[in-house]
């Protein structure tokens, strides 16, 4: 009996001792937070790829405008501006690009000319698996005149093709080494690749301030470590009472700002219900975008009517629609279903990703479209399911949004009748001729007036945009299309 | 000895069938989910000739028995491809990922042990008195919590209120304790209720009574005696659970940012990252087969009455 009693205690106190003394020694050995002041960057996904020509996912094209420098970019009202080089239409064919001379050197020091633009886009006639490579097709030829000129000669005219020489510049001698530019950037950006281990570590050129960027998928993890210090800077993909509990601690400083990434409902214009204009006003009608503006996003967020938000110029100088035309009203919802010949309820199948944030919108959606006599099924796939459905038209209606556009020539690979997948992103199957002639003729205006009233997407919001920091850091704000250009600025006190 | 040698030729037949059965299946069944690889690397601006040329290319165009042929043999020549998103040649990510797994499962599976058969030991003992229930409900409620519950509760305690530790990540050593921990109570409730049981059956048996008998103390009975006898279940236990750990467990290393073999497993199959998601899903076929084949060592090990692949 008594050997039972201390074998007990043994067993006691092993059980015991394994609790206390992982605390005890992980106390001795937790290492501290980042107080030798490199930034620490917490994302919900990695770069996937970081060589330009490759690199599809947000994340790596917000590195990449980081680490490189391309020709063009985007002012603030996306108007394609010069960055790395001025242009010249000098015929409908021809562009000639002049290289500014205060530009950087290759972070491997080598000065970057001409030949480098030249070797990059060349580069693309012998990749055959770059996502970018359909886009260079129309060039023709190359020609460096000079270190800082060169002419691009295209096979067809394209107004727009300045805005397309977006791909950071890369130099031609690790080119035509194959250097492994997907995980040993070079470029000329004001950043620099360091490593990539666990972490991507990155170094700002003008005052060697450290920063990394580290994958936390979940977002009360990412929280968390905010909290906890081992993060200084976390950045969008947070739901908004994680948004709110942030803005709580006085530890925390939370930023926020217009978003221009634009949510929408696509609609299957395969299926005869959906072809009547009158059901797809309908659907417009019985969703309530205020109040899950309100209640469920962030703030500001606001109502979206096109793709392209307000600010952007092709909607500077003329009057649009009203978003508000498509206000709720389940009745004028019910009345229009009625009045379409449908017979109540109308039941749709909506097809969504498993984003949690994504499946509480649709929910709610099921909700509101219930008093319209609409009876939506909610099918919740993984991520490769969902969009090669999409992509395949198999749907009735899907949620998605447009992250990051810029030119106005998404209208016509939205919408246009030629644009069918796979040759383009009309994924509705949406043909409409007089949309085409307008498209045709770039009349911005009519053209997405006509887009307002035929509802071939079902425009929700454009969501709002925010970064949550450490009350120590500073010179960092949140960007309308969610990019982390701030990077390149952004400090960190004592 | 001739007669176990039969055995372990036999066992490492069914060994590569089982790898071959899952490799043809995880094939087939990778070319019926929606979703094409081409339209993974190109996008959807590419033309159709770009299309058709790197289907080409990558051999797509083939039918699939020859397509799995090829497979098969750059898997003979050690050759897993690389990764169609990241360009990462696939052996190298494996070479990270699976090592990252494997200590998790490890430390995870020693606490466990180390936690649930002492339970389990200390519960029989006192069988059906109040530290038996006491012990019974603490297992119970441990099985209960989710690892996706555990996990950030663990992170709020001790990292956040007593910032003992990192709340997650692979950077610091103290970083695998948490998930390791969480993956370790949930394994302890199950050895606990299974040493439990199994012991309280051989307690009452004959030789039991005769060690007493004898005037051995109390723990050479329990250790030597009772325990041995009562490890059989308890090890098939271990060894399920070290397959399924080893297979990496995607909940666990998504909360803490463990960069491991289920995640990588996860990742590739939203991604549609096909070469990523073959060479993981042959790694933890693998995985369980080895670890059956230790399981059955070890029950030679714990009763010597057991033959070998019998």
């Amino acid at each position: 009996m008594r050997g039972i009693i201390l074998f007990n205690r043994t067993l006691l106190a092993v059980v015991l001792g394994l609790f206390f003394l992982i605390p005890i020694s992980s106390a001795t050995s937790v290492e501290p937070t980042p107080q030798s002041r490199e930034i620490v960057f917490a994302i919900g996904n990695m770069p996937l790829n970081l060589d330009p020509r490759y690199a599809t996912d947000a994340a790596s094209e917000r590195v990449n405008r980081l680490l490189y420098q391309s020709l063009v970019d985007f002012d603030a009202q996306s108007k394609p501006a010069p960055h790395l080089a001025t242009w010249l239409e000098t015929s409908p064919t021809e562009y000639q690009f002049t290289l500014k001379q205060n530009r950087a050197p290759f972070h491997h020091d080598k000065p970057l000319n001409a030949q480098d633009v030249k070797a990059t886009y060349d580069s693309f006639l012998t990749l055959k698996d770059s996502p970018h490579a359909a886009e260079f097709t129309n060039i023709q030829n190359i020609t460096v005149l000079d270190d800082d000129t060169l002419i691009f000669k295209l096979k067809q005219a394209d107004k727009h093709f300045p805005a397309k020489l977006l791909i950071g510049i890369l130099p031609a001698d690790l080119i035509s080494k194959n250097h492994d530019f997907s995980h040993q950037p070079v470029g000329n950006g004001a950043i620099k690749f360091s490593n990539w281990q666990n972490k991507l570590s990155l170094l700002r050129i003008k005052d060697g301030q450290k920063m990394s960027l580290i994958e936390v998928k979940d977002p009360t993890v990412r929280v968390l470590k905010l909290l906890h210090g081992e993060v200084d800077l976390l950045q969008g993909e947070l739901p908004p009472e994680l948004v709110k509990h942030l803005q709580s601690k006085p530890e925390i400083t939370v930023k926020t700002g217009k978003g221009a990434n634009f949510s929408y409902l696509g609609l299957n214009f395969n299926d005869p219900m959906l072809k009547n204009v009158k059901v797809r006003l309908a659907i417009a009608h019985a969703i309530n975008r205020s109040a899950m503006i309100d209640k469920v996003m962030i703030e500001n967020s606001r109502i979206a009517d096109q793709i392209l938000p307000p600010e952007h110029y092709t909607n500077q100088g003329f009057s649009h629609p009203s978003p508000d035309d498509y206000d709720y009203n389940p009745a004028k919802a019910k009345q229009l279903l009625l009045e379409a010949g449908v017979k109540l309820p109308l039941k749709l199948v909506y097809k969504t990703s498993t984003d949690a944030q994504r499946v509480r919108f649709a929910t709610i959606m099921q909700a509101q479209m219930a008093p319209a006599g609409i009876a939506l099924e909610i099918r919740s796939l993984d991520w490769g399911t969902f969009f090669a459905d999409v992509k395949a038209g198999n749907f009735q209606i899907y949620g998605l949004t447009w992250v990051g556009i810029k030119t106005p020539e998404i209208y016509a690979k939205a919408f246009g009748s030629q644009n069918f997948p796979p040759n383009g992103f009309n994924r509705g199957r949406y043909a409409d001729v007089e949309l085409d002639a307008l498209l045709a003729k770039e009349d911005w205006q009519a053209a997405t007036t006509r887009i307002h009233n035929q509802l071939p997407y079902i425009p929700l919001w454009y969501e709002g945009q925010f970064a949550a920091m450490r009350k120590e850091i500073s010179n960092y704000s949140p960007k309308s299309d969610g990019n982390w250009d701030d990077l390149a600025t952004i400090s960190v006190g004592k | 000895m001739t007669g176990e040698v039969v055995l372990l030729i036999k066992k490492i037949t069914n060994f590569a069938t089982v790898i071959f059965g899952v490799l043809l299946l995880t094939f087939l069944l990778i070319h019926l989910v929606p979703g094409d690889p081409v339209e993974v690397m190109l996008g959807e601006s590419a033309s159709t000739a770009d299309r058709t040329a790197l289907r080409a290319d990558l051999g797509l165009n083939q039918p699939l028995i020859t397509q799995f042929g090829s497979y098969l043999n750059k898997l003979a020549h050690g050759d897993f491809g690389q990764s169609i998103h990241t360009k990462t040649p696939i052996i190298d990510m494996l070479k990270t990922r699976y090592p990252a797994t494997v200590k998790l499962a490890m430390l995870s599976l020693l606490i466990g042990i180390f936690i649930g058969v002492p339970m389990g030991i200390y519960a029989a003992l006192k069988a059906n008195h109040w530290q038996d229930i006491m012990v019974t409900l603490i297992s119970v409620r441990l099985s209960a919590m989710p690892a996706f519950w555990l996990g950030p509760m663990l992170m709020l305690i001790f990292a956040v209120w007593l910032g003992w530790l990192p709340v997650s990540g692979m950077e610091s050593r103290t970083s695998i304790i948490l998930p390791a921990l969480t993956l370790g109570f949930g394994l302890s409730a199950i050895l606990t209720r299974m040493t439990r049981t199994s012991l309280l059956e051989v307690l009452n048996d004959d030789y039991i009574r005769t060690a007493r008998a004898k005037g051995l103390d109390e723990k050479t009975v329990i250790l030597r005696h009772a325990l041995r006898a009562a490890l059989l279940p308890i090890i098939t236990i271990v060894g399920l659970q070290m397959g399924s750990l080893l297979a990496g467990t995607v909940i666990t290393e998504t909360i803490f940012s463990w960069d491991g073999i289920g995640r990588l497993l996860v990742e590739s199959i939203e991604k549609r990252d096909y070469p990523v998601t073959q060479a993981c899903v042959l790694v933890v076929a693998l995985s369980y087969v080895l670890v059956n084949l230790v399981t059955d060592m070890l029950y030679r090990l714990a009763d010597p009455r057991v033959k070998f692949g019998s």
